[in-house]
């Protein structure tokens, strides 16, 4: 080391500017001191996000497998057979929403002469994707259907691609009450990504009836016989979380499943209602303990 | 000192402000909505099931007022004249005040994905906002004002 630069280290700041070092080195220790707290906790809260949104995504549900025909015609055949036993079995217990039943005076809404019950959903909604596994079972004590097919909530919704049959495009056959299910839009965005592919269309008198008991909009929408109106799902659709159509359908039979205590329950529960527009017809389905359970949750609602 | 840029005030009272109409906006969601378990009709997100969830009151106080008043106490303490102020509680309770506001809305992301497991669009917007804040009173509010 030169005598000059040891001179020089030696003096310091003394040695420099009298102005110009001081505040140089003032910025420079105070932006060690004071930037590193600040930014310390900003790449927390940034990591903290990222560790939650990467966890959250990760754990979305995957793409579904749908069924071939014959898989989609077995999975139809069992949910709209669901034995009585494990009806029966279930009963209304825990039934998490039921109908709101309507006015007395209220007139009836009948189509061909026969009580009706209308259905509004569409396919991406999660919830409609609940409810339709339950009204399907309730409607099927009381008829047919037609063209029934599989399909899937919305794949970036809440309770993503959750699997469930679909209205659209089916028929419904009943000597005792009419049915009308309306998929509104399908669970394919559009391509801006700003809404749902529309799919079936409410008729005047549908969309009339809709919008007089669920001004909000909200579906699934359900309409028995304008003598009880249900605004949203019986029950949560967490509990068909990750399940394929298969399951969901084997899982009905099984009075003890997660899946059959939701769903069944609620299935009696709309049977039950749907019993007081047939006037109790079919004996055997309206006297059934299950619907009667459900009839005793109708009324203590 | 690391030097406060002259938009700071401005741009922290700004945010603060829209954090103010968009939390009364949630608040009066709050009291509005009571349907559950339903899809708005356009689908895609879900703000009635987050503004109607168990998480969206602590303690009996819906987390929309939360955030209002967290928002007109910002607000405040994010005035310019507040960043010009040497006293160093307005300085330590900007801080903390941040510091709180985020801490909430870690929890409450937290809840809407694992939880509710809803994303209210709104609520996201006010999140937004929160971490803009944090992030301007963590990167220029730990010293005294240079003066």
């Amino acid at each position: 080391m030169t005598s000059r630069t040891a001179q020089k280290k030696k003096a310091g700041p003394a040695g420099r500017h009298p102005k110009a070092k001081p505040k140089a080195r003032k910025r420079k220790g105070t932006q060690r001191r004071g930037r590193s707290p600040g930014l310390y906790a900003i790449g927390a809260v940034v990591a903290i996000v990222a560790v939650m949104v990467g966890y959250g995504v990760f754990n979305r549900a995957k793409t579904p497998d749908t069924p071939n025909a014959t898989g989609a015609s077995a999975v139809i055949d069992d949910v709209t057979s669901v034995p009585a036993s494990a009806l029966n079995a279930v009963g209304a217990d825990g039934v998490e929403t039921v109908p709101t039943a309507l006015p007395p005076s209220t007139a009836a809404y009948e189509v061909d002469g026969k009580p009706a019950i209308l259905y509004v959903g569409a396919e991406y909604c999660p919830y409609c994707a609940a409810e339709r596994w339950a009204l399907t079972i309730a409607l099927s004590r009381f008829g047919s259907f037609d063209g029934l097919g599989l399909t899937t909530s919305s794949s970036t919704d809440i309770y993503p691609s959750t699997r469930t049959l679909s209205f659209h495009g089916s028929t419904f056959h009943s000597d005792l009450i009419a049915f009308d299910g309306v998929e509104t839009a399908t669970n394919e965005l559009n391509a801006a990504g700003t809404s749902y592919q529309p799919l079936d269309t409410l008729t005047p008198e549908q969309q009339q009836l809709f919008q007089a008991y669920n001004s909000s909009g909200s579906i699934p929408f359900l309409l028995i016989g304008n003598r009880y109106v249900l605004s949203g799902s019986s029950f949560l659709p967490d509990v068909l979380q990750g399940k394929s159509w298969q399951e969901i359908a084997s899982a009905l039979q099984d009075p003890t499943s997660d899946v059959a205590k939701e769903v069944l329950a609620s299935a009696n529960v709309m049977t039950a209602a749907i019993c007081e527009l047939t006037d109790g017809e079919p004996a055997n389905v309206c006297t059934s303990p299950g619907v009667q359970q459900g009839a005793n949750a109708l009324a203590n609602a | 000192m690391r030097e406060r840029p002259s938009w700071l005030g401005a741009a922290t009272l700004v945010l603060a402000l829209a954090g103010v109409g968009v939390s009364a906006y949630l608040t009066y969601a709050h009291y509005a909505s009571s349907t559950i378990l339903a899809c708005s009709g356009s689908g895609l997100v879900d703000c009635e099931r987050v503004t109607t969830s168990a998480q969206s009151a602590v303690a009996g106080i819906p987390v929309a007022v939360l955030g209002l008043v967290w928002f007109v106490a910002t607000a405040a303490l994010v005035s310019p004249p507040a960043w010009r102020s040497r006293a160093p509680w307005v300085r330590w309770t900007r801080l903390a005040d941040v510091g709180v506001g985020m801490a909430m809305v870690l929890w409450l992301i937290y809840a809407e994905l694992f939880v509710i497991r809803a994303i209210c669009l709104w609520c996201t917007v006010v999140h937004v906002i929160v971490f803009a804040l944090f992030v301007l009173v963590m990167l220029y509010g730990w010293e005294e004002t240079e003066g």
